[in-house]
């Protein structure tokens, strides 16, 4: 009998495709991808994208970047790199780049290339008009958790010394404000306490609301190395709605309906104390309980937790969730020699995203699974330097530099005697944060927006409400950034800059580190760094206000080289004058520092000497933290010396389950949940011009639980509505046992009208952390046609 | 016995270098009556051996007409016997699966299958050049597009794997496969030809 070709493979079952190991099938012989042979020169930088900090060193070829490769003397990556991180490169040569300023009277014309002179006039006209007119509220700075921390300190100094507002807000409210939030009321200190190290001492590692596969792939390594090396003494439990690829090496996923976490934690803490897993001497030592305004002891602490019995948290959670799971849970928690929590927005982008903090780091103060290598409550940041310039830098409407609140005088003494400039000149309210300003924008109280690398009119939830302020002709906009963007569409001014690698300046990732990323090729036409963007408009702003005040921000840095010479001095007036003393101490990790190291520096580290062991691993232990020891109160291992806290205690919070903002009803029947993929980042402005991750994904699709399809007639790839409240999108169903049975999930990387999911998503915010809930909604689905095909759009 | 099976491995491999595989990558037709599948280069879901293929198939293109993504070509003059009849282009647009081709075939040229049951060709990973097998980053692309996934590409030590017994050659993994070398060649391609080691007697 003659075997057919399809036979032949029906009979391949039980070989392995390993064994095709090595065979030199008809492939090529050598790939040269990335051009990796052909760089001459190889300049250590950090990447771009995400938050984790891997460094990286970019090849070039007679001055032109031609490939990314990991540092493999990192402590952040190990040499790893994700695919993302590797291609980066090529958004530096591409043709969308912007060279020139454009410039447009009204939103309504067409826009027109201007010089950098007229360009710079024009914006501080219009800034100090503003002023003259409506008071320097009238004007605002919306920056990013990816500019460098120069150009956010500098931009805010600007604004609050200069045009005495604090409208200065940025888009890592949109992401880890809950996180911030959360630290600050649980430990009384910004930023986590340990780092990515203590994966590899860790041996229970307990991830909720992250999809780290895909968002941080090289953080992901180090957990499933961890897991694969040890798998019968690591345990891993992840706790999302969504099966995802995180949870492939779970050894426990918990589902739970969206926004239940909240019973789902309170219901651990429950179990912790019911069979008695508390580490009783470190509460005693470190921990106070408080139930909203008052201190309790840990009965009521309890009796409070009495609504969260595990069975009575399985019934709020649904899904998988069983008495039994939680109990599991909480025991493998409290047991293990070391439980690191990871989080991400899955936590931080909820109406309660505080309270959601508050629940998993009372967990690790219950334990007392904290300070000690292997142990740690870590919160996950998507932005290179969301940490670093915008936490640290005073990037946003309430801190100053240095974990300083605005609404303290001495503190905003401390900063205008730093500024050299009269005390009193930064106002004492602080400004508006991000969804008040943006809606101040569509009130018409703005008058002059400065938006900096970063595309609210596509990453803004309910977007399209807040794209008509954005429209208004009224409201002056200008914005910095390397390509065009939904955003520029609707400015009146656009000024080219820099990219990285095209200037020099320092990040900051996840774990407190800082980074420097140097000069090493010059920015394409007339772009210019954003440093020497707010010098040149600040000097101006001066002379169109009459104000020395404002010379006098920028007075230092004048004449100053924009590749190296104003971002170190930037760098060293932030560090030397604003950090010195405080818990986020960079006084230490100076320029010479940083380019020695092939990684950086983790404050506080407040001399050159200590900086150059590469600073602190786990803050509060005296152990590892020179501050701890300096700041001791008595002769305990730990000192909780942050500045939130005047007892220098722990706080374990009583916080209710309180569920999402809108929860699906009859007429909108489903949660959405909106998320990332491995091959783009966030507005898809950089990765949806690299043809190679394009091509992965080129458009945004929603996944789609199987029974859920199966009810409603859909198929993989068929055209799917999404309608909420708010507005719709129909994207492509991926029909997958990922979502809840009653959850959608679909991609947010998308730039077309037809498929911004932000149209659809709720602008409900945390009362305390004014960060969105991005991550619940309720929506209509509905089965619109069979398969179409699509074509991918970047602006 | 390895060895035996390395040579029968290795000579299958010479007749597929040597005739279909490389014609369409060079951009060279074969003769008039050669066949146009090879490396990439695909039949549609269900379709009957590809000895019966140009005989069965009647040229009338409802397949392609109704292909929502445009993944099936029709090939032209050039291609011989076979001018008119559909082929999938992976690299340029794969086989999405939605199985509405099987459906409207009048001839059974594409008879009537599952998604699961689709065998269009394997993929097959260059361990050499892919930069997840050489640990040179954290890829997974292929993975996370494979509609089957989990099933036909999983991952085993963070690099991706191809089942054998569930690929279905559908090609979104070559398609989006952010790797390639100068000339267009990416480490992992779908193999119609595919032929077990050991099989082939």
């Amino acid at each position: 009998m003659v075997m057919t070709r399809r036979d032949f493979i029906k009979k391949t079952a039980a070989l392995s495709a390993a064994s095709f190991v090595g065979l030199n099938l008809p492939f090529a012989k050598h790939v040269d991808q990335a051009g990796a042979t052909d760089a001459d020169k190889w300049v250590r930088g950090s990447c771009r994208l995400c938050g984790l900090g891997c460094r990286v060193e970019l090849g070039l070829k007679g001055g032109k970047p031609v490939a990314i490769r990991g540092v493999a003397k990192s402590r952040t990556n190990f040499g790893y790199l994700c695919m993302k991180g590797m291609l980066f490169y090529k958004v530096m040569e591409h043709p969308d780049r912007l060279k020139m300023p454009l410039y447009r009277e009204s939103k309504k014309d067409a826009f027109r290339e201007i010089s950098w002179d007229e360009a710079l006039d024009i914006a501080a006209k219009k800034f100090a008009d503003a002023k003259k007119e409506f008071g320097g509220d009238s004007t605002a700075y919306y920056g990013s958790g990816q500019a460098l921390t120069e150009e956010t300190y500098l931009f805010q100094k600007v604004m609050r010394g200069g045009l005495q507002t604090n409208n200065v807000e940025g888009n890592p409210r949109l992401c880890m404000a809950s996180a911030v939030g959360g630290y600050l009321t649980s430990f009384g200190a910004d930023e986590p306490i340990g780092g990515y190290s203590n994966i590899e001492k860790s041996s229970c590692i307990f991830i909720i609301g992250s999809n780290m596969a895909e968002a941080h792939p090289v953080f992901f390594r180090r957990v499933m190395r961890r897991k694969m090396d040890n798998k019968d003494t690591v345990k891993v439990i992840n706790a999302d709605p969504r099966v995802s690829p995180t949870s492939r090496i779970a050894d426990m996923h918990m589902q739970f309906r969206p926004g239940t976490d909240l019973a789902m934690l309170n219901a651990m803490a429950y179990v912790i104390i019911e069979e008695k897993l508390f580490d009783k001497k470190f509460i005693s030592d470190y921990a106070v309980f408080k139930s909203g305004k008052n201190t309790v002891d840990m009965d009521t602490y309890f009796a409070e937790l009495g609504d969260y019995t595990p069975e009575k948290a399985a019934v709020i959670c649904g899904g998988n969730i069983t008495g039994d799971m939680i109990r599991k849970a909480a025991r493998w928690f409290a047991k293990s020699n070391g439980t690191v929590s990871c989080w991400c927005m899955g936590i931080n982008q909820r109406k309660r995203g505080v309270w959601a903090n508050n629940l998993i780091n009372n967990l690790h103060i219950l334990t007392g699974q904290l300070c000690k290598p292997g142990a740690d409550s870590f919160s996950l940041t998507g932005q290179p330097n969301a940490c670093g310039g915008v936490r640290e830098g005073g990037g946003l409407c309430h801190i100053l530099p240095g974990h300083r609140l605005v609404k303290k005088e001495k503190l905003r003494n401390q900063v205008e005697s730093a500024w050299g400039i009269p005390a009193g000149r930064i106002p004492p309210k602080p400004g508006y944060h991000t969804m008040a300003m943006f809606k101040a924008v569509n009130e018409g109280k703005i008058k002059a927006i400065w938006i900096n690398c970063t595309s609210p009119a596509q990453s803004l939830p309910n977007v399209d409400l807040y794209r008509k302020g954005m429209a208004r002709e009224d409201v002056f906009m200008v914005c910095t950034d390397i390509f065009p963007t939904l955003t520029t569409e609707l400015a009146n001014l656009i000024l080219p800059t820099a990219f990285h690698f095209e200037k020099t300046g320092v990040y900051g990732c996840t774990e407190r580190r800082s980074q420097i990323t140097p000069k090493c090729c010059d920015a394409p036409g007339e772009a210019h760094a954003e440093v020497w963007i707010v010098r040149e408009w600040a000097k101006r702003l001066a002379r169109e206000l009459n104000d020395p005040v404002i010379e006098q921000c920028v007075a230092p840095f004048d004449g100053l080289e924009e590749g190296y010479d104003l971002p170190k001095a930037i760098w060293d007036e932030y560090t030397q004058k604003l950090t010195k003393g405080r818990d986020s101490d960079l006084t230490g990790a100076t320029y010479g520092v940083l380019e020695q190291m092939h990684d950086g520096v983790q404050w506080p580290a407040a001399t050159e000497e200590y900086a150059l062991t590469g600073g602190t691993v786990i803050k509060f232990a005296r152990e590892y933290d020179p501050m701890a020891e300096s700041h001791a109160k008595d002769d305990k291992p730990f000192q909780f010396y942050g500045p939130a806290h005047p007892d220098k205690k722990l706080w374990i919070w009583s916080r209710p389950y309180k569920g999402a903002d809108e929860e699906p009803d009859a007429e909108y029947p489903f949660y959405l949940s909106t998320g990332r993929i491995i091959d783009h980042w966030h507005t898809t402005s950089m990765t949806g011009r690299i043809p190679e991750l394009l091509r992965a994904n080129p458009y945004s699709f929603v996944e789609v639980n199987p029974r859920d399809a199966e009810r409603m007639g859909i198929k993989p790839g068929d055209m799917v509505e999404l309608e909420s409240r708010r507005g719709r999108v129909e994207m492509p169903a991926k029909v997958v046992e990922g979502p809840i049975e009653g959850m959608v999930f679909a991609y947010w990387h998308d730039m077309h009208e037809d498929r911004m999911i932000n149209k659809v998503v709720k602008d409900a915010f945390d009362p305390g952390s004014k960060e969105p809930e991005f991550k619940i909604c309720a929506v209509k689905v509905r089965r619109l046609s069979g398969p179409k095909r699509l074509t991918p759009y970047v602006v | 016995m390895d060895a035996r099976k390395k040579i029968d491995r290795r000579d299958l491999l010479k007749i597929l270098a040597g005739t279909a595989a490389l014609a369409p990558l060079a951009g060279c037709k074969a003769n008039i009556l050669g066949s146009p599948v090879g490396i990439n280069r695909l039949r549609p879901p269900g379709a009957v051996d590809e000895e019966d293929f140009t005989g069965r198939c009647i040229r009338c293109g409802r397949c392609i007409e109704v292909c929502p993504y445009r993944s099936i070509v029709p090939l032209d003059a050039t291609d011989g016997v076979n001018a008119g009849t559909p082929l999938i282009l992976a690299e340029k647009m794969p086989c999405y699966l939605c199985m509405e081709c099987v459906v409207v075939c009048p001839t059974g040229a594409l008879q009537k299958i599952e998604l699961e049951d689709t065998r269009m060709g394997m993929a097959i990973i260059n361990n050499e050049t892919c930069l997840a097998q050489t640990d040179d980053t954290l890829c997974r692309t292929c993975y996370s597009v494979c509609p089957l996934r989990d099933i036909a590409i999983h991952l085993k030590e963070f690099k991706p794997q191809v089942d054998t017994s569930a690929c279905t050659g559908c090609g979104v993994c070559v398609h989006a496969c952010p790797i390639e070398d100068s000339n267009g060649v990416k480490p992992i391609l779908i193999d119609p030809d595919f032929v077990p080691q050991g099989e082939s007697s």
